[in-house]
């Protein structure tokens, strides 16, 4: 699906030079269900951004089904997103002046896909993930579990083949965390590539591989022993 | 797509409703200001555009040249201008013209004042006038036909239902002091409001009517003519003009040696186009420049209202950069967020357009009222102007949007949706640039209102030198009668003076005479005025030195009783500007002065200095006192001022009413008041006075507006801040203090910009008045502590909310 050879992220201001990545080799095979957790400021939320195309790595490679994307433009990266790469986000990043199926089908509205089209599929992926029935609520009445279920909606509707989830129950109790976590398992066991960041070793046992990350580095990946 | 763009701006604009507001109301009084004063200018430079080939049409306007006098241009032209152009050029494909003769109608037994057409062969098809009634074939093969306007005819005939009816019917006018009878042939469309040549009352040109009439002739002498040429579509019409001059002087007759000098004269002809009469001809009054003033100040209140959304909308760019982000992370391109947004302020725009839209609809009767015209808006007449006006809203909305929209498309998602404080992370300086700016407008355009304003204030104040109050003006008081009709005047209580003159204050004197000063050398010029012996009286116009005139004889230097012959000396007057150009220190030295006066350049008499009168405001009262000098001349006195009684007003013009009807039965009197007349001086300037403080508090409110908002923004970004400053040991005061202080800075640093152009503008647009305000400082100052106050009252519910927080819900705040 994706490998990072050497990427390095290097921020840089006036005075001062940060290196966020450093030298990162990454490889996730398709359908794969990868954790990646470490401290704060370990450079988890960069690695993210740089997978799903929100950043660009400073040097170094990063081939996404078989392209090398590290020097594609805005616009290009954009457009292979667009069709391949879902995001979850630990605050949800819902739009508050949208309905709960407008926020969904927003992430069909760049894709030339006919209305009666994107209606369907934005009523299917709400029975999915059990929302139906808040459809036409606006993100505030929602409580933060359902909120992200939307969010997790919006992210699949597209079918996309990758998702890349932020601490996706970081804002939620631990029932509603739970309840997150099985939707994502249940995508994964349904073909999709899921990359997720967390600090919940528990959340992270969903996966079957965990990256740790530490100043920029890997420092281990642990596989989990097949159950 | 658009749809779900319509329903996300809606919903947006509803979210935020004070926003939403401040920003359209901002729009909308700036964009009505803004069609309300280019209404205005439009109509102004579209007068005559309605006449068929209109671009096509020019009128030819003569300026009489004089050896000595000033240049007296005139609309009119000399009868033989119509065979020259027709023989000169081929390019001139028809020629019209007619004489312009205000008179008296008398319709049964009721007398109107009415200009009378007396048109030319050719007229009805040159101008194409439209009859509701009547054949406009026929209407004036008979000499004794008439067309008269609609308006006229429901006038005179108060009970007409068809305007059929009307024709037949017989009204008399006064021609050359002859009744003479008409027989209404024709009822013409009422003339369009914007032309300068409203034809109410056409009659058939008859020579005979004007057989011994003074100003008319049918040769080079006189200017009778309102001469009109259409032109062929392709024809150089620039060139036709530079060949004027050759050919008037093949065609005019050299000067004879016996003629009267002092009307030996030349002639420069103009070809004005039809729709520049109104502003440019020789006729005009307009005044152009501050036409140009006025649509200045349209587009700068216009800016102030662009700059306005811009802050707003960029102030609130934090509040929609998350939903940008997640747009982008979908899938949405910079062309589509820019489409969106851009798409957002046009729709905007045009809300707010149409919101303006209302406000001119309903204050266009008020401004018409206050511009005297007819202004309104007709989307089916004219379709261009709805055309401009969708185009002004595209403009407003693209203009006004394209910041945040460039904004948005460049904005990075993951800087947003991985950062949960909501920052704010461009366009601070920015906005402090536009708040900066649009203050310099305002704070501009207040100076320069306050200035304008004082200036017209003082102008009004100056002293005339004379006494306005309880003056009538009578115009065309004849020679034969002057004496009787004045004596009969006298005889009633309630006239206590009369005096006579050629010409009457704030109307200038046409005549200039030269007149040896007392140290020899080049003679001097000064302004001339034929007068009685009885006009310094009337007038209240004291002496400097010497005496006054009277009617001994070597007081007079032309006698009606002497058949228009210049006497060779005469006592004269002069005014103390007078005496200081001849070269006298004082007054005094002046009176007994003897030296020769040049009526023109052939013509002199020996005058002689007997009074010295003090200077008094004759020309318009932007201009310095000129020096003049004053001469009994009995054939040129036709205009009668009379001093009434304050008290018995209307009984004093009861008695002129009376007398003028006894001597001049078969004309309809005309009187003016001369504080009418000194007022009308400043009719213009106050006009544009108070256009202009309307407008300025207009942009000050949009400035306020954009203020109000924008400090509603920056205080709930700087809670945080603030509750930390509260922690630290600040007390309210000192957090009123700093936020006060950081809304001043904008405001300080506009002052600093306007000033300098205000003051520029203001010394050049002064240098107009002969009477002048200083430019001082403190006026200034005062716009200046104004603008600052109207600042602190605009942001100050906001700052002493804020300061008031509990410091704990600062903090709390992220």
């Amino acid at each position: 699906m994706l490998k990072l050879h050497n990427l390095s992220k290097v921020y840089r201001s006036d005075e001062v030079e940060t290196v966020a990545l450093n030298s990162i080799n990454i490889e996730i095979e398709q359908g794969e269900f990868v954790a990646i957790m470490g401290p704060s400021g370990c450079g988890k939320s960069t690695l993210l951004n740089i997978v799903g195309m929100l950043d660009s790595p400073s040097s170094g490679e990063y081939i996404f089904m078989d392209e090398d994307v590290a020097g594609y433009s805005e616009a290009q990266l954009s457009e292979i997103r667009k069709h391949n790469i879902g995001f979850i986000f630990q605050s949800f990043n819902l739009i508050d002046e949208l309905t709960v199926e407008e926020n969904i089908e927003l992430a069909l509205l760049y894709h030339n896909i006919p209305a009666s089209e994107r209606k369907a599929r934005v009523a299917k992926v709400m029975d999915k993930v059990g929302i139906a029935h808040r459809a036409s609520h606006m993100p505030s009445q929602l409580s933060g579990g359902q909120q992200q279920r939307v969010a997790v909606a919006r992210a699949v509707v597209g079918d996309q083949a990758m998702i890349l989830a932020d601490e996706p129950t970081g804002n939620l109790d631990s029932a509603h965390g739970q309840e997150v976590m099985e939707m994502l398992q249940s995508l994964n066991e349904e073909g999709t590539t899921i990359v997720m960041v967390t600090h919940s070793p528990a959340h992270a046992d969903y996966a079957r591989r965990t990256i740790n990350l530490f100043d920029g580095h890997v420092v281990t990946e642990n596989l989990r022993a097949a159950e | 797509m658009i749809r779900h763009y319509l329903k996300i701006a809606g919903r947006a604009m509803a979210r935020n409703k004070l926003f939403s507001f401040l920003n359209m109301a901002g729009l909308a009084i700036g964009l009505a200001a803004f069609i309300l004063i280019t209404l205005f200018v439009h109509n102004e430079f579209s007068w005559d555009d309605h006449w068929q080939r209109s671009e096509d049409i020019y009128r030819v306007e003569g300026t009489i040249t004089f050896p000595v006098r000033e240049d007296r241009p005139t609309p009119n032209a000399p009868g033989p201008v119509k065979d020259l152009l027709e023989q000169s050029f081929s390019g001139v494909e028809a020629i019209a013209r007619h004489i312009v003769y205000p008179t008296t109608v008398k319709v049964g037994e009721t007398l109107y004042a009415q200009q009378v057409i007396h048109a030319d062969n050719g007229f009805m098809d040159f101008w194409n006038v439209p009859l509701l009634a009547g054949d406009s074939g026929q209407a004036l093969s008979d000499p004794s036909g008439v067309i008269i306007s609609e308006r006229l005819a429901r006038t005179y005939f108060t009970n007409t239902v068809a305007l059929t009816d009307v024709l037949g019917s017989t009204i008399s006018v006064n021609i050359q002091g002859q009744m003479k009878m008409f027989r209404i042939t024709g009822v013409a469309k009422n003339p369009a409001d914007t032309t300068h040549a409203p034809m109410d009352m056409i009659v058939r040109f008859n020579r005979q009517n004007f057989d011994g009439a003074r100003w008319f002739s049918d040769g080079w002498r006189s200017n009778p003519w309102k001469t009109y040429i259409r032109v062929a579509p392709d024809v150089d019409v620039a060139a036709m003009e530079a060949e004027l001059p050759k050919l008037l002087e093949a065609a005019m007759p050299p000067a004879a040696a016996d003629q009267d000098p002092a009307r030996r004269r030349g002639l420069v002809l103009d070809l004005r186009a039809v729709g520049d009469i109104h502003l440019y001809g020789n006729d005009s009054s307009a005044d152009v420049s501050s036409l140009y003033g006025m649509l200045a100040i349209a587009f700068l209140i216009l800016l102030i209202a662009v700059i306005n959304f811009l802050n707003l909308s960029m102030a609130r760019v934090a509040y929609r950069s998350r939903e940008v982000a997640v747009r982008k992370v979908v899938g949405a391109g910079n062309t589509q967020i820019m489409q969106q947004f851009l798409g957002e302020s046009v729709l905007f725009a045009f809300v707010s357009l149409l919101l303006a839209l209302v406000m001119v609809e309903v204050s266009l009767p008020y401004y018409n009222a206050f511009l005297n015209a007819v202004i309104e808006i007709d989307f089916l007449a004219e379709p261009l102007v709805l055309v401009l006006i969708l185009l002004l809203g595209l403009g407003v909305g693209l203009s006004a949007g394209s910041f945040h929209a460039l904004y948005f498309a460049y904005l990075k998602p993951g800087e947003v949706l991985y950062n949960n404080s909501s920052d704010n992370p461009g366009g601070s300086f920015f906005r402090k640039v536009l708040v900066v700016g649009q203050f310099t407008i305002a704070i501009a355009l207040m100076t320069v209102a306050v200035f304008v304003n004082r200036q017209i204030e003082y102008a009004s104040r100056v002293d005339l030198g004379f006494d306005d109050q309880n003056l009538l003006v009578v115009s065309g008081v004849t020679a034969d009668v002057s004496d009787t009709f004045k004596q009969t005047l006298l005889s009633s209580p309630f006239i206590s003076a009369v005096g006579r003159s050629s010409d009457v204050p704030t109307e200038g004197s046409e005549d200039r005479l030269q007149i040896l000063p007392n140290a020899g050398g080049e003679k001097v010029t000064l302004d001339g005025l034929p007068i009685g012996p009885d006009f310094f009286s009337v007038y209240n116009i004291p002496l400097a030195a010497g005496r006054y005139l009277t009617n001994a004889e070597p007081d007079i230097l032309r006698s009606r009783l002497e058949e228009g012959e210049y006497r060779g000396a005469a006592n004269i007057l002069i005014n103390a500007a007078g005496a200081k150009v001849l070269g006298f220190d004082t007054p005094e030295a002046a009176v007994g002065y003897v030296g020769q006066v040049n009526l023109s350049t052939s013509l002199a008499f020996e005058g002689r200095i007997v009074g010295i009168v003090q200077d008094f405001h004759f020309d318009s009262l932007r201009s310095a006192i000129r020096p003049g000098v004053y001469y009994v001349d009995q054939m040129r006195i036709p205009d009668m001022t009379l001093r009434i009684d304050s008290k018995n007003r209307d009984a004093a013009i009861s008695v002129l009413e009376e007398a003028w009807r006894e001597f001049f039965p078969s004309d309809l009197l005309a009187y003016r008041e001369m504080t009418q007349m000194v007022e009308d001086q400043y009719q213009l300037d106050m006009r544009l006075g108070t256009m202009l403080t309307g407008f300025t508090i207009l942009a000050f409110v949009i400035s306020c507006l954009g203020l109000y908002g924008l400090a509603a923004f920056m205080i709930e970004r700087r809670t945080r801040e603030i509750g930390i400053r509260k922690v630290l040991g600040a007390a309210v005061p000192d957090i009123m203090g700093l936020l006060l202080w950081q809304f001043s800075k904008p405001i300080l640093i506009a002052i600093l910009i306007a000033g300098p152009f205000a003051f520029l503008f203001l010394q050049d647009w002064l240098q107009a008045f002969a009477y002048r305000i200083d430019l001082t400082l403190l006026p200034f100052i005062g716009v200046c502590s104004a603008t600052l106050m109207i600042g602190w009252v605009t942001v100050f519910g906001h700052v002493l909310a804020v300061s008031r927080k509990p410091p704990i819900t600062a903090i709390r705040y992220e």
